[in-house]
């Protein structure tokens, strides 16, 4: 994929400083390249998607790795009004919570949720995680040709409202 | 003659005056209006009004006040309904207020021509026994909200914990990997403790999220085949099994009314303590399940250790070790979860054993719907 050259940016959405920096160690270690932006609530979030201030320089992210507690804006909420904004859903999210609860699995994923992944609590599995996630959706996965590349079509925000 | 004969009937009517009067059952008769005609001692002592007092009123007027219209409309369908009356259960008010409650039978009374002429009943006070049910099932409904308030407790608390206890475990872990060797032998040392703590940490916590879910996350009772349920126990086993060397023998085993995936799990647990706690030779075991009046017996026999009997109790408490972590490791959960998974099912669980000489451990499930051999 000609894709390949240019770094891949991921969005991580996470509210818990140690859960961020165990991600961070976590893509070094699995030697990851990448441009790595983090936001800690709902809010954050989607105004890094949208652009808003202060994110008005934000890149668009290839992929976003979300977790469903967070503070503010819930990360369901996140993620539904994500995949209702005709400029973002096709942005894949990963959901990376630590909830092992039925209820949010089926949400997450009636809500279009790309994937849905517990967090390990041992290290070694937490770390084999993250690599596989880098390894299949930069290398495995064909990413939808308008997030990345095409950066200016996303901008219009067409939203979508219900 | 005659007048001897008089004299016995008017003793006959006497000693049956007595009894009518003195029985320990409250008793009186009413016509087809509801009117109080007859009514004994016992029952003038029970409510606290005279004969006199009673005789000649409409009896729903000894009533509590919001059942006086329906009991005089119950009085008029009974009268004449061909269906003998079946007992009920009425509240009476006593004279000085105090409202009692009353176990009631009552008959028709018919004339020489068999027609109705009213009723006759009699009354049994259970006022207190209706206050003992009540005070007993209010402590049952107090003691399972404490009971299901515990577990909840036990789940929030294990499941919360697991949050900050991730950061120590995988931080400790995270520094082990990136420093083992280069800060000196005292702090490889010391991070192996942290590291070997919150992993310990991490088990005991999984353990009691496991344990309290037997209660607050369960499965719905069904007609379940402990054969298949042993069939997944010792699947679930096979590396232990074929590892040991065990010989697993099985009697035939019933569908009993249970949660399988518990079910399953108590018999993994006692099939995989029996291949742990082996005594050098292969371990061979014995699952059975004897059918009693009212529960399956199931039993999982061995040939290893054995338990002291002293012990006997204290293995089935939560965390309880009899051996230490080097020989048989483990967080000392798993009989506990058996406990409560054989008492969720109306059952028991129990050891038999001598040391050195193997162990059999015994549960009963209460038998239920669609139980078979």
């Amino acid at each position: 994929m000609a894709c390949n050259t240019s770094p891949i940016e991921i969005l991580l959405v996470e509210d818990n400083p140690g859960d961020v920096r165990l991600t961070v160690e976590a893509m070094k270690e699995g030697r990851v390249i990448n441009n790595l932006s983090v936001v800690s609530d709902g809010v954050e979030a989607l105004a890094f998607l949208r652009r808003e201030p202060p994110y008005q320089d934000a890149s668009r992210p290839d992929l976003i790795l979300l977790d469903l507690n967070l503070p503010k804006l819930d990360g369901r909420e996140v993620l539904r009004q994500i995949k209702n904004d005709k400029s973002l859903l096709r942005i894949p999210v990963v959901v990376l919570t630590t909830s092992p609860a039925e209820e949010d699995i089926l949400r997450s994923y009636d809500l279009h949720a790309n994937c849905y992944i517990l967090k390990p609590v041992d290290l070694e599995q937490f770390l084999e995680v993250v690599k596989s996630i880098s390894d299949f959706w930069f290398s495995v996965v064909r990413l939808p040709p308008d997030v990345r590349g095409v950066s200016d079509a996303w901008c219009a925000n067409e939203v979508i409202t219900h | 003659m005659v007048a001897e004969c008089s004299t016995e009937e008017s003793e006959a009517a006497q000693q049956y005056q007595r009894l009518f009067e003195e029985a320990p059952v409250a008793y009186h008769e009413i016509d087809t209006d509801g009117t109080v005609i007859r009514v004994n001692h016992t029952e003038c002592d029970l409510l606290g009004f005279t004969a006199a007092e009673m005789i000649g009123q409409p009896i729903w007027k000894f009533l509590v006040a919001d059942d006086q219209t329906a009991s005089r409309q119950r009085i008029a369908r009974k009268m004449w309904a061909p269906e003998p009356i079946p007992p009920s259960e009425r509240e009476f008010v006593r004279r000085d207020g105090v409202v009692l409650t009353l176990e009631v039978y009552e008959n028709r009374i018919l004339d020489h021509a068999a027609r109705v002429v009213g009723i006759r009943t009699t009354m049994l006070d259970i006022t207190q026994r209706k206050h003992s049910e009540e005070a007993l099932a209010q402590r049952t409904a107090e003691l399972m909200r404490s009971n299901a308030e515990l577990e909840q407790f036990a789940y929030v608390a294990s499941h919360d914990l697991q949050e900050p206890l991730r950061m120590v475990s995988s931080y400790t872990q995270l520094l082990a990997r990136r420093y083992q060797g280069t800060l000196g032998s005292d702090a490889d040392e010391f991070i192996a403790f942290a590291v070997d703590g919150a992993k310990r940490m991490q088990a005991l916590i999984n353990d009691l999220l496991v344990y309290s879910r037997v209660g607050t996350h369960a499965g719905k009772f069904q007609a379940a085949s402990s054969e298949r349920a042993l069939g997944s126990a010792l699947a679930n086993l096979r590396a232990a099994i074929e590892e040991s060397g065990a010989v697993i023998h099985r009697g035939p085993l019933p569908v009993v009314f249970a949660d399988p995936l518990q079910l399953s799990q108590l018999l993994q647990n006692l099939i995989g303590n029996a291949i742990k706690y082996r005594d050098g030779a292969p371990p061979e075991i014995n699952v059975a399940c004897e059918d009693a009046p009212r529960e399956w017996r199931f039993s999982v026999r061995d040939n290893g250790i054995g338990i002291d009997p002293k012990y006997a109790v204290r293995i089935f408490q939560v965390f309880q070790r009899l051996h230490n972590k080097k020989d048989y490791p483990g967080t000392g959960i798993g009989l506990a979860i058996c406990k409560k998974i054989a008492e969720r099912h109306g059952g028991r669980i129990w050891v038999e054993s001598l040391p050195g000489q193997g162990a059999t451990f015994c549960f009963t499930i209460r038998k239920g719907e669609g139980d078979s051999k």
